[in-house]
């Protein structure tokens, strides 16, 4: 009898160890995963995390949205406090600075022997796309860039062709030809900080062959006469009306020249945009016919300015207490097929070739958009440093462009003067 | 010693110290920490996740000898700060004389009068406001039905401040509250004497109405320009700055410096700048009100 019963309870203790383990393995796991961005891209995220939830019952993902502004300030904060998301969207041009202050901010995917199969190794090993320092902290959600949305119609009718290749002195003649075509129209819609991002930055790569910044020395790349030429482009837009006046287009600053009622009602040929988001500048004015244009090249550039880049990288927090459920919900989230065609291309075009075959085949690669990264990709421009990217170089830029634009800066005087703040920004 | 310190409390005593602690826990924590550690940032080199390094004085001198953008967002804040306070004040105090009267259907008046208030500076309203004043705007579209060409309000740095100013100004209501149960507290008695000594409706405000309300006067001086020292929402939400950093107020540069740029330390040195003006201007207050704020108790406690 008393071997029966300890026989039992020996049995009953095994039965609970292995209940106990089990247990274990199906520990319920809740990951934050925060991003930022419009309805399409929250429908079709909530869509895989859903998916993803129904296959892996014991991992719960909650979702943190919200719009772009602000994200990376409450970010930052947040990942200084520790109390980051254990998934995050982040701005590939803002993690720099993140790796710089904390290389420990983020987890490698290598690693976690992270399945990147799906990816081309020479687009994903790249900083702008979350390789630093020999390890892959972040992972780019598509491809991107700079493109030229042309409202097609209106550019056949004023015999403009940006499917052609042309240079910065083109725009200027054909912004003449828009102007007296019709008074009220302009060849190009474009904001001082658009100006800033696809005009000086571009200009001055096409003119010096190099970034703004040298980034391992910290030394400035560019002259103060080639900063001049800079500016002086920047002021013949103006001068000539290629563009509104800056006291026009100060109402529509940032991303919000999709805002912009000439915009809207087609008075404009064209605008530079992200390939992320020019559909939203598509949806401002359904009406018109649009294609994409090639991008300006100085005729003896030293290098050809454009590159494609990522719209956002994805990274898993240090913070993360559950770093392999972290890495298997992105697992599924890149290279799960239902899930490839779930995002489309919420997140700019697929990062990966079996996505964009996924979603050609299914009818949801946006082809106007697939086009816009093909053309910027072919360019292969430099890629900019990352003291030029952060949002204070920005800024510094933005700033003298917009003196330069309400002629209270000659160009001489905005090359002086960024001469004098750029070098802040190192250090 | 030590025994005779402890013998001042009871149980008692002990026991409302322990019904204290959460709020004595909040204020340490909340704000007492915060406030000391960024007296000590303000004195380093500090990168939001990075290690703070002593640097002194070096952000106050940089401050002050170096960044021509902090100057020149002192000078929009003090602008905007002159500019809104005694105009809301006057805007708040006429109206709140207007409505002090009983007629029909006054307390809806009131109610209508202090809805702007309820919007309080919310990033809602300054959307609005944007779309308003924009160069295709609802304003222009009216200026237009008078034969006027469109203004750039928005675009236009003599006009910027202007329309962030007027949104302030436009939120009256709280002062106007504060004001109205003021009015209520002057005594009949005073203005009944007064027209029988044959006073005038602007001798009567000036003798009795202004006098009286000073104490609230005061106060609402005090709070509104603490708020306006402070002001960031509506100017980040309809100008972002612009143009030409003419909005441009230094809790948008404390806010860029701190959030956008990772300078803390910075940033601090900012916030420690920014405390010290209103400090400034309160105390300065304080010792002018001595001879034009009238205490019914002498000011007595």
């Amino acid at each position: 009898m008393k071997k029966r019963i300890t026989a039992m309870i020996a049995a009953a203790a095994m039965a609970c160890s292995c209940f106990g383990m089990a247990a274990s393995a199906e520990e319920q796991v809740t990951l934050r995963f925060a991003w930022w961005g419009g309805d399409d891209r929250l429908e079709a995220t909530l869509a895989v995390i859903e998916a993803f939830e129904a296959e892996n019952p014991n991992i719960t993902i909650e979702a943190e949205y919200g719009s772009s502004d602000g994200y990376h300030d409450k970010l930052s904060t947040a990942l200084a406090g520790g109390t980051a998301a254990d998934i995050v969207q982040i701005d590939p041009e803002t993690m720099p600075t993140y790796v710089e202050i904390n290389p420990d901010y983020f987890l490698s995917f290598d690693e976690y022997g992270f399945d990147f199969s799906n990816f081309d190794e020479g687009f994903l090993r790249t900083q702008i796309n979350g390789y630093y320092d020999g390890q892959q902290l972040g992972i780019p959600t598509g491809i991107a860039g700079p493109t030229l949305l042309v409202n097609q119609d209106l550019a056949d009718a004023i015999g403009i062709d940006f499917s052609q290749d042309y240079d910065w002195d083109d725009l200027i003649e054909w912004g003449k030809q828009v102007r007296e075509y019709d008074d009220s129209m302009y060849l190009l819609s474009a904001n001082k900080s658009y100006i800033t991002t696809f005009i000086f930055y571009n200009y001055a790569k096409q003119l010096t062959g190099k970034t703004l910044f040298d980034v391992e020395s910290g030394e400035l790349n560019i002259t103060e006469d080639e900063l001049t030429q800079c500016f002086a482009y920047i002021q013949s837009l103006y001068d000539n009306e290629v563009i509104a006046p800056a006291s026009y287009s100060a109402n529509y600053d940032g991303d919000n020249l999709q805002s912009d009622p000439n915009w809207i009602d087609g008075k404009y040929v064209a605008t530079f945009a992200h390939v992320s988001t020019m559909n939203v500048m598509m949806a401002a004015n359904e009406d018109a016919n649009y294609s994409v244009g090639k991008l300006p090249v100085m005729a003896d550039a030293k290098d050809n300015g454009w590159t494609a880049n990522c719209p956002q990288i994805i990274s898993v927090t240090s913070t993360c207490e559950h770093p392999e459920e972290a890495m298997l919900f992105l697992d599924y989230f890149f290279n799960n097929e239902e899930s490839m065609s779930t995002l489309a291309c919420t997140r700019s075009v697929p990062p990966t070739a079996k996505a964009r075959e996924i979603c050609e085949a299914d009818g949801t690669l946006d082809s106007l958009m697939m086009e816009a990264a093909d053309i910027c990709s072919a360019y292969g421009g430099l890629t900019p440093d990352k003291y030029a990217s952060s949002q204070e170089g920005k800024q510094i830029i933005t700033d003298l462009v917009e003196l330069v634009g309400y002629g209270e800066y000659t160009p001489e005087a905005a090359a002086t003067d960024a001469l004098n703040q750029l070098p802040r920004l190192v250090g | 010693m030590k025994k005779r310190l402890f013998k001042h409390y009871s149980k008692r005593d002990y026991k409302a110290f322990i019904y204290l602690m959460p709020w004595l826990i909040g204020l340490l924590v909340l704000q007492i920490y915060p406030i000391v550690s960024s007296l000590y940032y303000s004195f380093t080199d500090y990168r939001i996740g990075g290690t703070p390094v002593w640097v002194g004085l070096q952000n106050y001198i940089r401050l002050f000898t170096e960044d021509s953008e902090f100057t020149k967002a002192l000078a929009v804040t003090l602008r905007y700060t002159v500019t809104t306070v005694p105009l809301k004040l006057a805007l708040a105090l006429a109206i709140a004389m207007f409505l002090n009267r009983n007629i029909k259907g006054i307390n809806l008046i009131r109610t209508v009068y202090y809805i702007p208030s309820l919007f309080g500076g919310s990033v809602a309203i300054s959307l609005l406001w944007r779309v308003m004043f924009q160069d295709n705007g609802v304003i222009n579209a009216f200026l237009g039905v008078f034969g006027m060409d469109p203004i750039s309000w928005l675009g236009d740095k003599r006009y910027a401040l202007n329309v962030i100013c007027l949104l302030e100004i436009w939120q009256f209501g709280s002062s106007m509250v504060m004001f109205l149960a003021a009015l209520k507290q002057v005594p009949s008695s005073l203005y009944e004497a007064a027209s029988i000594d044959g006073a005038g409706k602007f001798t009567k405000f000036r003798k009795i109405t202004f006098p009286q309300i000073t104490p609230i006067i005061f106060f609402t001086l005090i709070m509104q320009l603490i708020t306006a020292l402070q002001a960031y929402t509506s100017a980040q939400v309809i100008t972002n700055g612009g143009p030409l950093k003419s909005t441009y107020l230094l809790g948008m540069k404390l806010y860029a410096e701190g959030f956008s740029y990772f300078r803390m330390g910075y940033a601090s040195a900012i916030s420690w700048i920014m405390f010290l003006i209103i400090l400034i201007i309160t105390l300065f207050l304080f010792a002018t009100s001595k001879k034009w704020v009238h205490y019914e108790d002498e000011g007595d406690f």
